[in-house]
């Protein structure tokens, strides 16, 4: 990420949520990115994730950069490369568990094995016996398990995860966290987290603060 | 998992929303195809119509005159009958039916009368209110082969009443001709009527089952009314009417050529009195030939005549004579001669047989014992005359040029009163026979079933109409089934931009929805079709019912057909998808944060301002044109309606997305507020109660009212049944009818050719319409008014005389019947039974809807054989109209003389075209009711997606009381915002035509109308005021 800026129009004139925000991450890194609400973190993600384009500044991924790419192949990027994890899971009540895990492949150029992968998923983060379920029968941790399955099916190497604990009770978020990290070890991709909870931020090796719209190493 | 595991779990966990876009669908393609089905069900309904009452009857060989009843035997299954126009009356009730159709059968025909019997079908027998064994008198035309406007046709009782005792009812419903009312029909025994009308063996008409068109070779000259009498050195070709038609002379002529026969025409008339020197022979015949000798004023004389004359060559003689003329009065003219020639009575001088046989003369063996038709002064008659008719008979006394002959005595009906052919030949008749086309001789063969089956497909399409009828209900379900996509959406923004972020292309996903919607538009549509059927049941219900004056028959009912409803179902799902794509195009814009965030785009309201003013502009700019009679009514009114709707509402979206950000203030400042929340919901609400109400609105102004413009001026009009050939505006022709002196009413007599009723009371496509002809004085001063003429002129009556490039009959038609029924333009040709007419112009909203005008001219040359005038319009001053018409029903009733008022007249079709504006109006009301749904739906939606907003506003302290003045509030706004743009709008938009027609608002029904649906909305409000209220309290404040 390199000189990311982000503003908003408001009748008073422009908002600057970021300002030169730049840094650079391997592959097999873990970061944790943590500010006040407001500050932008999530803005900060949306922008890593090619969701929000920035006012200015690039991101590359893997050499690519997204926002040069066509809503399609945007599209097709994020499916491949990155990987969601909203603090609110964002799972769709329609679907079973399984089906949840498996939305991303069916936009996915090659989706072959993408069911046996799914299941070893659902197995790894403990819901191997909840297959069939609906969201709506599984509690908030689960769902925050599904989530992160599904963020892996298609093998990204950018995982990007919005406050995945913030819902959650120590117990959960501890499971939760664990299993994100050890997932993410697993598969030697990227992993930010933007959160709020110190204690999650902890078992990050990187962590990073975002105040008056730029990073910061923690502590700094 | 496959996308089709994906729409699966979509359509049946979203299924409470996606059931409302489905009944959406099904409602739109139901009321469609159901509109359709009216259509189809209305041509299957004639077409049953005809079937039944036609039987197996399928062909009509048929002729103005008697001809005889053996002919039926030649045409295999055969039934011969007489079928005559006629009235019939029931003494013990007073009553009296006018235009019945007389039928003489006998066990041929079916179930038939006997003796002295008449059955009647059941509508005639409600009618006259008749029980079985009640004496009736029935009246017909009495035939007569003898023109009735010739001089010779007996106009003095031309009716022939016959009393008969009702034996009960008919056993069917037998007609010829296409008619959706009930038939009125009386069936008589066949002998009894042919003896009545003095046709013993005869027949006018029979009825032919299965095969081909009858083969009328089989017909004699007899049957055609010709007589061949045979005479010493020659044939004498002679007609029933007395008078040999140019065609007939033509084929005569022809016939004897082709056997190398000569032929002599021949004219012979009756002078009154051939006059010389001061002297006069009264009572004469006269013989015009081609062979008489002489210059064009030479007339040749008998030795007998010259004699009693003192005449000698070179001496002046007049010829005194009646012309009956075609304006009802009989003439006596006088022609100058000089005497060419006095022959002896002696070889062709000597011939008795020129003259035909002209009943209560030729036979009489004394002059005074003739009974002419017309007036005979027998005080003229001398001893020397009675002594010259016994010993000479009809030996002409006098001889003139054929040419001269022709053109003192030549009537429409013929030039002549017979053909010599010579030499007699054994061969001549068949001759001619074969030279001879039947039709030539009015003897027809009609395909009555196959014409009947094609009038059945209806002169007005109400598959068409009542598509447009149903329109706005379309409309409606369609707005409310994007409205209820657009809300799925909406719930479901979130999953949209998990999607997304998951890495499903905006396309995608789009398709993703339509395939969503492509599934709900076909198990709609599949919905639909049994809508359809429901639809189409209920609107066939209103046509038997509440719509029943459109259509003047009960006799309709549902014929469901495949095509229809498979069309409703393809329409409902191509609707319906492009209805949910409309709704998809709005996702666009929306960043995948936004999506996430649940949030729709919200653009500038500069736009929506900016298209709001420029529709208003042009709006009133097309107002202003109309007004100013720059621009049609009608499409000022469409134009000027649309845009004013789309200004109202796009004005309007633009404040609420304005209001979006304003503070709040007060209960309407909240309720503006909570409506701007979500504008494009509250627009599409707004608009569809907008259009519901704009459509109820101008309707009603544009209902027709008391307007007499149509009527001429003229009070009363008047039909008969029989002709009446005497002119009723002279003492003499009074006096004739019987009608008693009447101050200051004028009679304006029409010729009328019987036929379809060329106007909307007419179900059935007028294959060959009434022809009108006006006298030559109505068309120099007409008063009625004109929507358009060919070329423009100050009176296009005139235009009537006017001769057309091609020979085309000018011909003026009622607007309303040239467009609607007729489906003619102005200026457009047409043909109608070989002739060729053209429109030259187009009354506007007159009396005279259910035939076309053309001048008496034209109708005479066409119709020769349509006598006398059956058509009245009658000036009376107003305050005596009513007793004018007692008078002069009671005077003319022998000739089923039947007034009404031409407001009543008018009255008549203005109910067809109000009826069609209820029938608009009600469906318009169904599409409100629609809109009142969608409105409540809306209301449930928000108040579901506020339920934390208002637990919360419980929790601190509100009351129900207040949480409905809150939700109501922000209901009223809507519907007030809805009522207030369709009326507004459609008070606007009718302004120009309203001026000009002066119609009017029925201002209690509607306010009635609209206070219910405010009523409606405001019930809504209170049902989902008190959902909220009654849901528990936590759940919902830790709902998401």
């Amino acid at each position: 990420m390199s000189q990311i800026a982000k503003e908003y129009p408001t009748p008073r004139g422009p908002l600057s949520i970021l300002s030169g925000v730049s840094f650079s991450l391997r592959r097999g890194n873990a970061a944790a990115i943590m500010g006040p609400s407001g500050a932008g973190k999530s803005t900060l993600l949306y922008i890593l994730g090619g969701l929000e384009r920035a006012s200015s500044g690039t991101v590359t991924l893997d050499g690519r950069e997204p926002f040069a790419l066509s809503e399609k192949e945007l599209a097709a990027f994020r499916n491949q490369s990155i990987g969601f994890i909203f603090q609110d899971h964002c799972l769709l009540p329609q679907c079973s568990v399984l089906e949840n895990v498996l939305a991303p492949t069916l936009v996915a150029k090659d989706a072959a094995g993408a069911v046996d992968r799914a299941r070893d998923l659902l197995t790894q983060v403990g819901l191997g016996d909840r297959l069939e379920h609906r969201p709506a029968e599984l509690s908030g941790g689960e769902k925050q398990r599904v989530a992160l399955a599904r963020a892996l099916i298609n093998k990204p190497l950018l995982l990007l995860c919005d406050e995945p604990t913030g819902n959650l009770d120590q117990a959960s978020a501890d499971v939760v966290a664990a299993l994100l990290l050890d997932l993410h070890r697993r598969q030697e991709s990227i992993l930010i987290v933007v959160t709020h909870s110190a204690e999650l931020a902890g078992r990050f090796p990187l962590r990073y603060e975002l105040r008056n719209a730029n990073l910061h190493p923690a502590g700094a | 998992m496959r996308i089709s595991t994906l729409l699966a779990r979509n359509l049946t966990w979203y299924w409470r929303t996606n059931l409302a876009v489905l009944l959406g669908v099904a409602t739109a393609s139901g009321v469609l195809g159901g509109a359709l089905l009216v259509g189809d069900s209305v041509r299957a309904s004639l077409r049953d119509l005809v079937l039944a009452r036609l039987g197996d009857t399928d062909y009509v060989v048929a002729r103005n005159g008697f001809f005889r009843e053996e002919l039926a035997a030649s045409f295999g299954s055969a039934r011969p009958i007489i079928a005559v126009s006629g009235m019939v009356a029931h003494p013990a009730s007073g009553r009296r039916a006018l235009g019945v159709q007389i039928y003489g059968v006998d066990g041929r025909f079916g179930a038939a009368p006997e003796g002295q019997q008449i059955l009647l079908t059941a509508a005639l027998a409600a009618e006259l209110g008749a029980k079985a064994g009640d004496a009736l008198l029935a009246r017909v035309e009495k035939p007569s082969a003898i023109p009735l406007e010739s001089l010779h046709g007996r106009k003095d009782d031309t009716g022939k009443t016959i009393r008969l005792t009702l034996g009960g009812a008919a056993a069917r419903e037998f007609s010829l001709n296409p008619q959706q009312g009930d038939v009125r029909a009386a069936f008589v025994p066949l002998a009894l009527l042919q003896r009545q009308l003095g046709e013993v063996g005869k027949v006018n008409t029979i009825l032919v089952t299965g095969g081909g068109a009858p083969d009328l070779r089989a017909a004699t000259l007899a049957d055609l009314g010709i007589k061949i009498r045979t005479l010493a050195n020659s044939l004498s070709v002679e007609t029933d009417t007395t008078l040999v038609s140019d065609a007939l002379a033509e084929r005569v002529t022809a016939g004897a050529k082709s056997l190398g026969l000569n032929t002599q025409p021949i004219l012979t008339y009756l002078a009154n009195g051939i006059r010389a020197n001061g002297r006069e022979i009264p009572y004469s015949l006269v013989t015009a030939l081609v062979t008489a000798p002489g210059a064009e004023d030479g007339i040749t004389l008998n030795e007998w005549a010259a004699r009693d004359l003192n005449a000698k060559p070179g001496d002046a003689v007049w010829l005194d004579y009646y012309v009956w003329q075609s304006d009802g009065r009989l003439h006596t003219e006088s022609a100058q001669f000089r005497l060419a020639h006095v022959v002896p009575i002696a070889g062709a001088a000597a011939d008795r047989d020129y003259a035909p046989e002209y009943p209560g003369i030729t036979e009489s063996n004394s002059l005074h014992d003739w009974d002419p038709p017309f007036p005979l002064d027998l005080h003229r008659v001398r001893p020397a005359d009675e002594q010259y008719w016994k010993q000479y008979r009809a030996t002409p006394k006098a001889f003139i040029s054929l040419a001269r002959g022709q053109q003192l005595w030549g009537t429409r009906f013929g030039k002549l009163t017979s053909i010599r052919v010579s030499p007699p030949s054994p061969k001549f008749a068949a001759a001619l026979r074969a030279a001879i086309d039947p039709a030539q001789m009015g003897l027809s063969v009609i395909p009555v079933k196959a014409r009947g089956l094609a009038a059945s497909q209806g002169a007005t399409d109400f598959g068409e109409y009542f598509v447009y009828f149903s329109f706005f209900l379309m409309v409606s379900a369609l707005l409310l089934t994007g409205l209820f996509f657009k809300l799925g959406i909406e719930q479901r923004m979130r999953e949209i931009g998990v999607l997304r972020a998951l890495g499903f292309s905006m396309a995608k996903i789009r398709t993703l929805f339509l395939l969503e919607g492509a599934a709900l538009a076909v198990a709609g549509s599949l919905a639909g079709v049994a809508g359809a059927l429901a639809y189409g049941e209920l609107m066939v219900f209103g046509l038997r019912t509440w719509w029943m004056g459109a259509v003047s028959t009960r006799l309709i009912s549902l014929h469901p057909s495949l095509a229809s409803l498979a069309m409703g179902a393809m329409a409902g799902i191509v609707t319906g998808l492009a209805t949910i794509a409309w709704t998809l195009r709005k996702l666009e814009p929306v960043t995948p944060r936004g999506l996430l965030a649940g949030d729709m785009t919200r653009g500038s309201p500069k736009r929506g301002l900016l298209m709001g003013i420029s529709a208003a502009i042009l709006a009133f700019g097309m107002l202003g044109a109309a007004m100013l009679g720059a621009l049609d009514q009608t499409a000022g009114f469409f134009g000027a309606g649309t845009l004013l709707l789309i200004a109202a509402l796009t004005l309007q979206y633009a404040l609420l997305k304005r209001r979006s950000s304003a503070m709040i203030g007060g209960w309407a400042g909240l309720a503006l507020r909570n409506a701007a929340w979500r504008p494009g919901r509250s627009i599409l609400c707004i608009a569809q109660i907008a259009c519901a109400t704009f459509l109820i609105v101008s309707v009603d102004a544009f209902r027709q009212t008391g307007d007499s413009a149509g009527t001429g001026g003229y009070p009363l009009m008047a039909e008969s049944v029989l002709p009446l050939i005497h002119d009723p505006n002279t003492a003499a022709g009074r006096e004739a009818l019987n009608i008693p002196p009447l101050a200051d009413v004028q009679f304006i007599p029409f010729r009328l050719r019987p036929g379809d009723d060329a106007s909307c009371l007419n179900l059935y496509q007028p294959r060959n319409p009434r022809i009108l002809a006006p006298p030559a004085a109505f068309t120099r001063n007409a008063h009625f008014a004109f929507a358009d003429s060919v070329p423009r002129t100050a009176n296009p009556w005139l235009l009537l005389d006017t001769p057309l490039a091609g020979g085309a009959v000018p011909a003026i038609a009622d607007a309303n019947s040239m467009t609607y029924v007729l489906h003619l333009n102005l200026g457009e040709d047409f043909v109608l039974n070989g002739t060729r007419f053209q429109i030259v112009g187009a009354l506007r909203d007159s009396l005279f809807q259910s035939e076309l005008l053309i001048s008496e001219k034209n109708f005479l040359r066409l119709f020769p054989d349509v006598e006398g005038y059956r058509f009245f319009l009658l000036s009376a001053p107003p305050q005596t109209a009513q007793a004018v018409s007692g008078t002069l029903e009671e005077a003319l009733a022998d000739y089923g003389f039947d007034i009404q008022t031409t407001e009543a007249r008018l009255a008549g079709f203005h109910r067809v075209e109000n009826t069609y504006l209820s029938t608009f109006r009600s469906l318009g009301a169904l599409g409100l009711v629609l809109g009142t749904v969608g409105l409540a739906a809306i209301l449930l939606r928000n108040v579901l997606e506020r339920r934390r907003e208002l637990a919360l506003l419980r929790a601190v302290g509100y009351r129900p009381r207040h949480l409905a003045g809150l939700v109501l509030a922000e209901n009223l706004l809507l519907l007030t915002m809805g009522l207030a743009t369709g009326t507004v709008c459609a008070l606007l938009a009718v302004a120009p035509a309203v001026s000009v027609r002066g119609g009017q608002f029925p201002v209690a029904s509607l306010g009635l109308l609209l206070a219910a649906v405010l009523a409606t909305g405001v019930g809504a409000s209170l049902a989902a005021t008190r959902a909220v209220w009654r849901s528990p309290l936590t759940a919902a404040l830790r709902s998401e």
